[in-house]
């Protein structure tokens, strides 16, 4: 112990003796100052790629696998459907298709002419290809497809470039769901096919097949894929896009190879930006962000539309929320000009009505609106006035006898009976702020009307299981991030043969109205017929608010703007085949 | 040298553990809320199709013949398929475990060493200005916020500086070139500091503490006044007779942190985009991939096991006067 308080230099005793026996540290230190120097400057060295970030690494590329948006996003590039929406109009065009399918009303048949296009290895994709797609979904009941593929009795090939499609019944659907499905080449489907379909789970044998070279009629082909570092996709030689104009935009691409990095978080996804390690980000870019980027010359935002749907959803199977008036006074409370403000920082819309107002086409934008126009107080009043004339009584009510505000207690049901404390179920702060804050904003709103509300954030996968599976809950927020552009979803969401646990109609919405609507617009073809009873199936949701739309957040994506241009922008953003097939270096 | 009894008994004991803790997690999985399909929130996809994918799971089969299936698979060697890769789960870990070791067990390994170094010294200079700015240093990097620190590091060792990418494993332009080994490995190394720099600095701390409390109290023992007063040097004293002795104890410790290592970590995994098995840990749980979170689990029940179990067979050749 005797050195203990001695009088030296102990920083010198260090730096002259101890480092002494320790130069495998000093190695460590030294290389590692070698490595940084080494490569510091390696970046100019790289050849011109456009060079993109996703958020998570995909999770196969096996398309029948790979439903995550990130694989979808690589997938995509690849495996193409004979016809796709237009970016602008939102029509569904030709793609695959030579041109625009022919329905025959009598035989109920769609005519469908393919383009002279090629797989990636250069060999035809031909009418077999399509037959095979439609077989590969029947046997395997391939999810997704299977369902909407069903309305097909049969598929015909009348040449090697002309296919007639059967159907059982009239399909709305049949362009925006069938048509829009991707095919696949024969070739490289039929062997596994064989072999999965002699085992006892088709299916999951077809699933985990390892798909190390996806062939596709699309824009990319892929190249290389490292796991867990990077993807790198070429230009497919044989697209049969390539210098032709389809839907007034003559397509590359232009660009000869992609690089998909991964970035495990925002934080690091915006640094690589702004340091120009990736040309564009293909996630959506939180708000918190935009100050900083909007500083970067080099760095330009695009602001789109969403097609999703964020809504307060109801159990209309019990009390209290079994009464519409009690969902029409509590949707009159909601501010949704307070959400937009304070929880989406003015960064979207307030939503109307269940189909979002970024599809034109379909979005109803006169149905009821509750409490628009009001300030708080007003909206108080309004929903108090419309809970009094239900027959519902408070000991002390939120309105006094001179109109102004008071504070609430022991609200009671028109029989008389006190309502019980309810529960609005959200998701977790960390998973989506946006959801639970509106959860316990909706929360306050509703206290302010003397209802013993409570906002209570669930894990997701439980909050699931508890709305979907269980229908056990009062009250929840959740949302739709990317609806289809289609509005079928309607019937699928508050149809009352859909209101089965793990079904859509989570809120237990019967209508026997609805009901009808929700089946004759599925086999009405004629689209302003359609579109008319979309339109009156908006308006009753609106009016019996199984669901109360909230807000729908615009996507915000960050492009470098110093190497590549001509990003197309459309609803859902800039991240689509469309733009890149027209992104181009910068001269 | 062990008895063999007291060694059977020990791998015995091993054996029943690891039986309980691979039934618990078949329970614990099947227990939570949801299941693999259950995040699947797209509207496109129908109930039927839903119990379509359950049923190609297998998960519509009675919970005890799932288990049944479940321990024969894993005695016969098949650690199942990933639900949401579709890969063999084996293949996903192996994938994963090499960079997990090169980094967790890497930076747990260098710090150990640096901080027994670092605690001996601190110790030896109880009380002086050396010894406070060591101790508070290390106190400092104990308690350090990962995330924060990390994304410190990558802003201005990264991003302002640009002397060190900005994550992943690897520069793709050297791959994609077909650049030498040596500069690939190089590039791989170079990706790998400033995690590294990260984990050291956080596992350091607690480190250099714990040896520098084990160094303080071996330094009261009355051997090192013998040695004292035999007149061996003080670099003798310190190095030959506290250090060794107080660096046993820290010694197990960083034994079971590199056993424990092989879990990773999800959050510096997450902010690098360093692909180990941490971070695909956390996903399979919260995606409910039952394959691969019970074959991750079981990993580190395995290690954490055989790692007690060779301590055990130590200290019992060690002291003989441990039995059973």
């Amino acid at each position: 112990m005797g050195q203990i308080g001695k009088r030296t230099n102990p920083f010198r005793q260090l730096r002259n003796r101890e480092f002494r026996i320790y130069p495998v540290l000093r190695a460590v230190v030294m290389l590692g100052l070698i490595v940084a120097g080494l490569f510091s400057c390696s970046g100019s060295k790289e050849p011109p790629f456009l060079k993109i970030g996703l958020p998570e690494e995909p999770r196969s590329l096996n398309i029948w696998l790979g439903t995550d948006a990130n694989s979808r996003n690589i997938l995509s590039q690849i495996y193409q459907p004979l016809f796709r929406r237009h970016p602008e109009t939102l029509e569904m065009i030709p793609w695959l298709a030579k041109e625009d399918a022919v329905f025959n009303e009598k035989e109920l048949t769609y005519t469908v002419r393919l383009r002279e296009a090629k797989w990636s290895d250069g060999s035809d994709f031909t009418s077999a290809d399509v037959l095979f797609t439609r077989q590969l979904f029947a046997d395997f009941k391939i999810p997704r497809y299977y369902s909407h593929w069903q309305v097909i009795e049969n598929v015909v090939a009348v040449d090697d470039h002309t296919v007639v499609f059967h159907l059982k019944e009239p399909s709305a659907v049949f362009l925006p769901r069938v048509m829009t499905a991707p095919m696949v080449s024969k070739k490289e489907w039929e062997q596994v096919c064989k072999e999965a379909l002699a085992t006892e789970k088709p299916l999951r044998f077809l699933q985990d097949y390892q798909v190390d070279t996806p062939l596709g009629t699309g824009p990319f082909m892929l190249h290389e894929y490292q796991k867990g570092a990077y993807i790198h996709m070429i230009r497919n030689p044989h697209f049969f896009g390539l210098g032709q104009t389809i839907g007034n935009l003559t397509l590359g691409p232009y660009v000869d190879h992609i690089l998909f990095n991964i970035y495990g978080t925002s934080d690091v996804a915006i640094l690589a930006l702004k340091k120009g390690d990736i040309d564009y980000y293909w996630w959506d870019i939180q708000p918190g962000y935009l100050k900083d980027l909007e500083k970067d010359s080099d760095i330009d935002l695009h602001y789109n539309k969403k097609s999703a749907l964020y809504y307060l959803g109801f159990n209309l199977r019990k009390s209290p929320f079994n009464d519409k008036t009690l969902r029409q006074a509590v949707a009159t409370v909601v501010d949704k000009g307070f959400i937009l403000d304070r929880i989406l920082q003015n960064h979207g819309n307030p939503m109307h009505s269940i189909v979002p107002a970024g599809n034109r086409f379909w979005h109803n934008q006169d149905v009821r609106k509750y409490g628009e126009g009001m300030d708080q107080k007003t909206r108080i009043k309004a929903a108090w006035q419309m809970l009094v004339d239900a027959g519902y009584s408070w000991e002390t009510p939120p309105v006094a006898s001179d109109g102004t505000l008071t504070k609430p207690s022991d609200i009671r049901l028109p029989s008389g009976e006190k309502m019980e404390k309810f529960v609005i179920l959200t998701p977790p702060a960390d998973y989506d702020p946006k959801r639970a804050f509106a959860g316990t904003m909706i929360q306050e709103w509703l206290r302010l009307l003397g209802m013993p509300a409570f906002a209570r954030p669930m894990a997701f996968n439980s909050l699931l299981e508890t709305v979907k599976g269980k229908h056990d809950f009062d009250a929840f927020v959740l949302g739709y991030g990317k609806l289809d552009l289609d509005p079928g979803y309607l019937a699928s969401f508050f149809s009352s043969k859909n209101d089965n646990p793990r079904d859509w109609n989570m809120s237990g919405y019967r209508n026997p109205e609805f009901d009808k609507l929700a089946e004759k617009q599925k086999s009405t073809v004629d689209l302003q017929v359609r579109r008319q009873m979309i339109f009156d199936m908006q308006a009753m949701i609106l009016e019996d608010i199984p669901y109360y739309p909230l807000y729908n957040p615009h996507i915000i994506e960050a492009t470098v703007n110093k190497r590549f241009a001509g990003w197309v922008e459309r609803v859902d953003g800039i991240g689509n085949i469309w733009s890149l097939c027209m992104v181009k270096p910068v001269d | 040298m062990a008895k063999p009894g007291y060694i059977l008994l020990k791998l015995v004991e091993v054996g029943v553990i690891f039986f309980v803790i691979l039934t618990a997690l078949f329970f614990l999985f099947r227990l939570s809320p949801g299941d693999p399909i259950s995040k699947m929130v797209d509207p496109m996809l129908t109930p039927e199709d839903m119990a379509h994918l359950i049923q190609q799971m297998g998960l519509d089969r009675p919970m005890w013949e799932q288990y049944l299936i479940y321990v024969k698979n894993f005695f016969t060697g098949h650690f199942g398929v990933s639900f949401h890769y579709g890969e063999p789960v084996a293949n996903i870990i192996v994938d994963k475990l090499k960079w997990t070791i090169l980094l967790f067990t890497t930076s747990t390994f260098l710090a150990a060493v640096v901080g027994v170094f670092l605690g001996k010294i601190a110790a030896w200079h109880k009380g002086s200005r050396l010894d406070n700015v060591m101790s508070i240093s290390a106190l400092v990097c104990y308690t350090l916020f990962i995330p924060w620190f990390a994304l410190l590091l990558l802003w201005i060792l990264g991003f302002k500086l640009g002397l060190f990418p900005l994550g992943g494993v690897l520069s793709p332009a050297l791959w994609i070139s077909n650049a030498p080994l040596i500069v690939r490995i190089l590039d791989v190394l170079h990706h790998l500091m400033l995690p590294l720099m990260t984990l050291f600095v956080i596992n350091l701390g607690s480190y250099l503490l714990l040896m520098r409390s084990s160094m303080l109290s071996v330094l009261r023992e009355d051997y090192i006044l013998t040695a004292r007063a035999k007149g061996l040097s003080e670099k003798v004293i310190r190095n030959k007779h506290a250090a060794r002795n107080a660096a046993l104890p820290v010694i197990t410790s960083v034994g079971l942190s590199l056993a424990f290592s092989i879990n990773g970590g999800a959050l510096t995994e997450q902010i690098f985009t360093w692909p180990g098995i941490g971070r695909e840990l956390i996903f399979a749980v919260s995606n409910n991939d039952y394959p691969l979170a019970q074959a991750c689990f079981l990993l580190i029940a395995l290690v954490v096991l055989c790692a007690n179990l060779i301590v055990d067979l130590l200290y019992a050749w060690l002291d003989p006067r441990i039995t059973y």
